[in-house]
């Protein structure tokens, strides 16, 4: 078979994301009411016989390294395979942070050599699909691309975030890259960028080289634009879901997406893997619902503990909800405790948070509350829908009992 | 604990278990939605730190074996850890098969003398509870014993299916009874003996006799300093069909002391090589559930009441589950209404079959003392056909397909076997 290295882009964060990301990089967030958003590329990955991957880590890698453990959990720990941590680091004649994408894969050239892989795929950590990339593969040989790209079809509105891409209509698959532009301010295309690129590693090694004599180091501003010139690169239309993590309302909606009776995400195709020993997952408990639990198209994983009222909500492992309480419309990350008489909605709640009794949190329909890992809040309050809580907080660190739109507790 | 090893006999049939043992050991049988039984055990063993294990099979032994594997889920795989699972051997005679529980260690001696282990402990995988070892370990060497056995308090109506111990002021064992109909003590064996390692060696190599309980423990006796380590509590054996379901039933009970989770119970998640994880359970539609216990992979769009889930089970829309337990990946087709039954893996109940309906005074007419409270009990892969009303106290076998249940109606305290069975069965 042939000899493909990946390399994971996963060491971003993004200021979106706010309290969610202030301990872990994105591509680290939970997802799902189990897994963690890279999960979703490396069961991919593992799941098209891709076993080598490099993981390119930056900001607060603790969580991530601690996820990726051995490799183990996707099956990449033996002979010739491998889950490899590559963090920036001190080099002999310099050292400095990866200064981008592209000079992330640069520092990290010697790792490409290393395997004498036959092709280079370069992923983003924190998109929610699911691709056999075995078709990629085939579609990229077949073409004999130098470069493939993977793209799927987004509203012309808002594709103004994406790398947008002109495809030659050659066949179903894809076709040619006629043109692409980073981040247009008036999109002509309405094919995004997945930033899944299939390198032949000659070329991609040539273009660092390149790039890093310039200021840029973005592959989608400065390298891509550059080879759809000069190269064979082609465009691979991706037709299934494609699921954004970027802000609080993508990430809320992805999530969402996995739940009712037809979800738009229907997890058991997915076959994701995770690292069960991560947070304990694989020791906890049954779901114990308890006799006066209404639980309404939901999630929910073991270790939780539901007396209350859910709905339309995901909970991660170890979440209470205690009777009287009532949850909607939210997303709880393990071991959260929501106290009784607690009413939340429209909330994302980080890791470890306690919702005392009888406190009213996010509203709907309005901006999403967020609540970062820890913080405890005492009883009887009222938190509006739009606020953001502090990490970390206790008690004493709420002084007023209502909080409206817009603040921000710390 | 590295001055100890442990054996763990498990290759008990457990034939009270009827169906539930028809492809397994008794200890691999499934509880609590994801463990199994020996999970006890061996989390037991994990969690007192004792790092060397045998596991003594015999009878039907691969479901345990694949669970088991290289022993990493309880953390006892590396250099100095390991579970060595010991199946009887061919030795001087053709096929030696393990004649009891001493014969079984007998056998297997070499795993006693390759250690430097000062102390043996000596358990059983058929039970559910939760036990530190170390202490029963610290008190057999305060106490200069020779033997050391692990015993409960069970009712007196119980007392014949034990040994029973009468002890004096000290702990020290005076007497003994195996298995007593009228049993002078109610103070049972948990099948948990500490022994010192060269008094063990000594013993089994003494007597030729096959079985602790029976004959080793007496002889013991003999010696002198033999002692009782008395312990209280959650213990059940569950080797009945309705100690079993009793025993499941006790997790939806705060009361019960029954809380594997917080015994810091572990299991093998990745038995039967699937290739990704169970995705969180999911409730959708109209589906609900209450007062039940619920494993990852369960998709519920009917109702489940009172009841045990296993991971991958599916209630389809408009079906009904009461009191019961379902184990992995059996689908409840819907309409289909479910009430006291304990279902085993991989099973499909029909569109608006209904089972465990009626009047549960009919025993099982051909196991009256296994089934007799109103349980029905469906074995692994078993097709119960769309609109089929299966009574109480019924058994349906393994594997049974639709065309194997000549009429749609079973009544009360019927079994249902597949085509080749019930011929084999006429044959004899």
């Amino acid at each position: 078979m042939i000899n493909v290295l990946a390399m994971i882009l996963a060491g971003g964060r993004v200021d979106e994301l706010g309290v969610l990301t202030f301990f872990r990089p994105k591509s680290v967030l939970p997802f799902g009411g189990l897994y963690r958003v890279i999960d979703c590329s490396l069961s991919n990955l593992m799941h098209s016989g891709i076993e080598k991957v490099g993981i390119l880590s930056q900001y607060r890698p603790f969580h991530l390294i601690r996820h990726i453990a051995n490799g183990e959990p996707w099956d990449m720990v033996g002979r010739n395979r491998c889950a490899a941590i590559l963090p920036p680091f001190k080099g002999r004649t310099e050292s400095d942070w990866y200064k981008g994408t592209a000079d992330a894969v640069y520092q990290n050239i010697d790792f490409i050599n290393l395997h004498k892989p036959d092709l280079v795929m370069i992923l983003s950590g924190d998109h929610v699909y699911r691709m056999d990339y075995r078709d990629l593969i085939a579609f990229h040989l077949e073409t004999s691309a130098d470069l493939t790209i993977a793209f799927t079809r987004v509203p012309v509105e808002g594709a103004s975030r994406f790398g947008l891409a002109r495809i030659d209509d050659e066949e179903e698959r894809g076709g040619r890259v006629l043109e692409y532009v980073e981040k247009p301010k008036t999109p002509s295309s309405e094919w995004a960028s997945l930033t899944i690129y299939l390198f032949k590693p000659g070329l991609l090694i040539e273009a660092l080289t390149q790039n890093a004599q310039k200021a840029s180091h973005e592959f989608g501003k400065d390298i891509i634009p550059l080879l759809v010139q000069g190269a064979r690169v082609y465009g691979y239309k991706h037709h299934g879901y494609w699921g954004y993590t970027r802000t609080l309302d993508e990430y809320w909606q992805t999530n969402m997406d996995l739940l009712g009776s037809h979800p738009r995400i229907d997890i058991s195709t997915y076959r994701l893997r995770t690292n069960m020993a991560h947070r304990e997952i694989r020791d906890r408990g049954t779901a114990h619902l308890g006799r006066s639990a209404v639980v309404e198209d939901s999630l929910f994983y073991s270790g939780c503990d539901i007396r209350g009222t859910v709905v339309r909500s995901i909970l991660f492992p170890g979440v209470r909800v205690a009777e009287g309480a009532v949850v909607e419309d939210s997303i709880l990350f393990f071991d959260d405790t929501i106290g009784p008489g607690a009413h939340i909605s429209r909330t994302i709640s980080d890791v470890e948070v306690h919702v005392a009794g009888q406190t009213e949190i996010g509203g709907s329909p309005g901006e999403l509350t967020v609540i970062g890992r820890g913080t405890a809040i005492p009883p009887g309050i009222g938190i509006d829908a739009g606020v953001t809580v502090y990490p970390n907080l206790v008690s004493s660190s709420f002084t007023k009992s209502r909080y409206v739109k817009g603040e921000v507790i710390q | 604990m590295s001055d100890a090893v442990a054996i763990l006999m498990a290759g008990g049939v457990g034939s009270r278990l009827n169906i539930l043992v028809r492809h397994r050991a008794k200890p691999a049988v499934p509880f609590g939605g994801i463990y199994r039984i020996i999970d006890f055990t061996l989390s037991n063993i994990a969690n007192s730190d004792i790092t060397r294990v045998a596991v003594l099979t015999q009878y039907k032994p691969l479901s345990l074996m694949d669970h088991i594997g290289d022993g990493s889920s309880w953390d006892l795989s590396g250099r100095t850890r390991g579970v060595k699972i010991l199946p009887p051997k061919t030795g001087e005679q053709d096929w030696d098969w393990y004649r009891g529980t001493a014969d079984a260690v007998r056998q297997n001696l070499s795993f006693i003398t390759s250690s430097e282990a000062r102390y043996v402990l000596i358990l059983s995988g058929d039970h559910v509870y939760s036990m530190d070892y170390r202490p029963m370990v610290a008190y057999h060497q305060e106490r200069g014993a020779r033997v050391t056995i692990g015993m409960i308090t069970v009712p007196w109506e119980e007392t014949h299916q034990f040994g029973t111990a009468i002890i004096d002021e000290n702990h020290r064992i005076v007497g003994w009874e195996e298995k007593s109909p009228n049993a002078k003590s109610n103070l049972a064996s948990m099948g948990i003996y500490v022994f010192d390692r060269h008094y063990l060696l000594e013993l089994l190599t003494r007597h030729k006799e096959e079985d602790f309980g029976h004959h080793i423990i007496p002889q013991a006796l003999k010696d002198g300093e033999v002692f009782a380590y008395p312990f209280s509590g959650y213990w059940r054996d569950a080797g009945t069909i309705q100690a079993y379901w009793d025993a499941n039933m006790d997790l939806l009970n705060p009361e019960s002391g029954l809380t594997p989770e917080s015994w810091g119970i572990m299991t093998n998640i990745t038995t039967g090589g699937m290739t990704y994880d169970r995705p969180p359970a999911r409730i959708i539609g109209s589906g609900r559930a209450q007062n039940c216990r619920i494993s990852p992979g369960c998709v519920i769009a009917g109702t489940a009441e009172n009841s045990i889930l296993s991971p991958g089970v599916v209630i389809e829309e408009k079906a009904v589950v009461r009191g019961s337990i379902i184990m992995h990946d059996t689908v409840i087709r819907e309409g289909a209404t479910i009430e006291r039954c304990i279902i085993d893996k991989n099973v499909v109940v029909g569109e608006n079959a209904a089972i465990g309906l009626g009047d549960s005074s009919e025993k099982n007419r051909e196991f009256p003392s296994h089934l007799y409270s109103g349980l029905s009990v469906i074995g692994k892969q078993a097709v119960v056909p769309d609109k089929a009303a299966v009574g109480t106290n019924c058994i349906i076998c393994p594997e049974v397909l639709a065309a194997d249940f000549t009429r749609l109606e079973v009544p009360s305290g019927d079994t249902v076997r597949t085509a080749a069975e019930a011929d084999a069965l006429k044959a004899r």
